[in-house]
């Protein structure tokens, strides 16, 4: 159709002095690498090659207690960051989708810019609000709703807190590009029909946008599961999760071994998910 | 026109979402007020003012993983968008053999969790006995991996969306093919470009998950310098580099914002994410 398309990239043999190289870059350092790790995760890790695989490694994760615990709680923290995630963004991209301040490109920016900083960075912030000696503490004494500092870290429910801050941009641009896909005449349709606005946005609004809504759940939930800064900052040892697991294993006690068959099962819950998330969205499609 | 009759209450709406946005920025402005804390805990509100905390974060320890991290980020954002321009033209404008399982390939970094990519790529470079890549190649291939996506998809909807009558006009005024290229196409998806450089950048500079087992205890990026500080606790110093490190994608960001809607890209990027 284009002049390029006749000329320079005519035929298969000189696209593929496009693609190749980057093509042979990812077989190397990414398929490659992804497919040593299942292998990896079958071996016992103290050095000695073994000519047969062994689940070991998985009879132990999925077995004892401590990890069962370290997985589900990865899960528990997934399932609790993506409900904040979207019950927090949905009212933010509803009013700049419609919004008709002419601050809304300045708003739109302010919601985005968390993306700009490190997780890092961001999560500091929640540490200084919430340590014993921190500005949440600071108030509730001085509000004399308390008598003693809280204990509000480490805690599962802080990790979730924070991830919640850190993924909220995400949720807000999904559910954003499903409002702004919408046809807007369904809603004037819905009211002129005499629904009251309620219930235009519950049985009109709600439903059209129920893709970006999963979405955005989606995306902080297995964004949530392999997050490391925020659960080893406000989190500790009685609060771990895979991603911290899978460090510790890692780096401290280097058994790389246990440490890649982690890896695994954070793989294939974040791919299990996703694949719930299209089927479901492939059936809402077909419905519709 | 006016949508407002079909719209929920708008006043409380306006408090929910006023709350978000203080939700939203009230971490970053309480770090912000905690680099200028005159004591030396992490404790708010200040008490005092000082910048000793700020000088702290200018000396050598800060700025050479500062540096380093600038440097990969340049280099990563480089490699990856002109990689990812590449690409983005054959998938856009070619047809051939294997595309639909190259497609499934430059996708692959964006689904697996970065942090498996990581473990993995550390474990595979020392199994291949390229165990002294650990550091600055390992996470330069290892950010260059997680960006491709990006450029990718930033040049394909910058192709997309050009008008193909540009390219014929040029042509049946008499320009070459290599011609229409360079003065024509190139220009035109230029914004797309720019846009994947300023995402792999920003995405390589505030990478947590991949460099953490990528990094050597020489050559390490200001995030992970940060988190290993950490680990001996908090000091206000921590809050000021935080802050340097989040002025100077948002720096890049505002610079580039004047010259290419990179607003754009990030609405379109999310459709093919569903």
């Amino acid at each position: 159709m284009t002049v390029i398309e006749k000329g320079a990239l005519s035929g298969g043999s000189r696209t593929w002095l496009l693609v190749g190289l980057p093509t042979l870059f990812l077989l190397l350092f990414f398929v490659a690498p992804t497919l040593y790790l299942f292998s990896a995760s079958v071996m016992i890790s103290d050095g000695m090659p073994l000519d047969r695989p062994t689940p070991e490694n998985y009879q132990i994760l999925l077995g004892r207690s401590f990890y069962q615990w370290v997985i589900l709680r990865s899960f528990g923290v997934g399932i609790g960051v993506g409900l904040a995630v979207v019950l927090l963004s949905y009212p933010v991209a509803y009013f700049l989708v419609r919004t008709t301040s002419r601050w809304k490109g300045l708003l739109i920016a302010v919601t985005l810019s968390p993306l700009l900083a490190s997780v890092i960075v961001r999560t500091y912030g929640w540490y200084v609000i919430l340590n014993q000696e921190g500005a949440l503490n600071g108030l509730l004494v001085w509000a004399r709703l308390v008598e003693q500092p809280l204990r509000l870290l480490p805690s599962t429910a802080a990790i979730i807190v924070g991830l919640s801050h850190a993924l909220l941009p995400y949720g807000v641009l999904s559910i954003m590009s499903s409002l702004n896909g919408m046809n807007p005449a369904l809603e004037r349709a819905a009211m002129s029909l005499g629904a009251t606005r309620t219930g235009t946005f519950l049985r009109v609004t709600l439903p059209l946008t129920l893709p970006g809504i999963m979405g955005g759940f989606i995306l902080a939930f297995s964004l949530a599961i392999s997050a490391y800064a925020t659960p080893a900052i406000l989190g500790g040892p009685a609060t771990e999760t895979m991603a911290t697991s899978i460090r510790n294993f890692m780096v401290a006690i280097l058994d790389w071994g246990l440490g890649s068959a982690m890896g695994v099962i954070l793989l294939a819950s974040s791919l299990l998910l996703l694949l719930l998330g299209s089927v479901l969205g492939g059936r809402k499609r077909t419905a519709a | 026109m006016s949508l407002h009759r079909t719209e929920l209450p708008w006043a409380t709406l306006r408090i929910v979402v006023g709350a978000v946005f203080a939700f939203i920025l009230g971490p970053i402005v309480i770090t912000a007020a905690v680099s200028f804390n005159g004591t030396a805990r992490s404790v708010f509100p200040p008490q005092g003012f000082s910048l000793r905390w700020w000088s702290e974060a200018l000396e050598w320890k800060w700025l050479d993983p500062l540096i380093f991290s600038l440097e990969l980020a340049a280099l990563v954002a480089l490699v990856s968008s002109l990689t990812g321009t590449m690409v983005a033209f054959a998938m856009v404008r070619g047809q051939f053999r294997g595309k639909a399982l190259v497609e499934m390939l430059l996708m692959g970094p964006l689904i697996l969790p970065s942090l498996v990519t990581g473990i993995a790529l550390l474990q595979f470079l020392h199994a291949m006995g390229l165990g002294s890549f650990v550091g600055f190649w390992g996470l330069l291939i290892g950010h260059v991996i997680i960006c491709l996506p990006f450029s990718v998809r930033t040049v394909a909807i910058a192709l997309k969306t050009m008008p193909a009558s540009l390219e014929a006009a040029a042509a049946s005024l008499g320009a070459s093919t290599g011609s229409v290229l360079w003065r024509v196409t190139l220009p035109v998806i230029g914004g797309g470009v720019f846009a994947g450089m300023a995402f792999s950048f920003v995405h390589s500079f505030t990478d947590v998950n991949l460099s953490l087992f990528l990094a050597s205890p020489g050559e390490r990026p200001v995030t992970v310098a940060i988190l290993s500080f950490l680990e001996f606790g908090f000091a206000p110093t921590l809050a000021a580099v935080s802050m340097i490190s989040l002025f100077i994608p948002l720096l890049l960001i505002m610079v580039l914002q004047r010259f290419v809607p990179i607003g754009d890209f990030l609405y379109a990027q999310e459709r093919p994410n569903e």
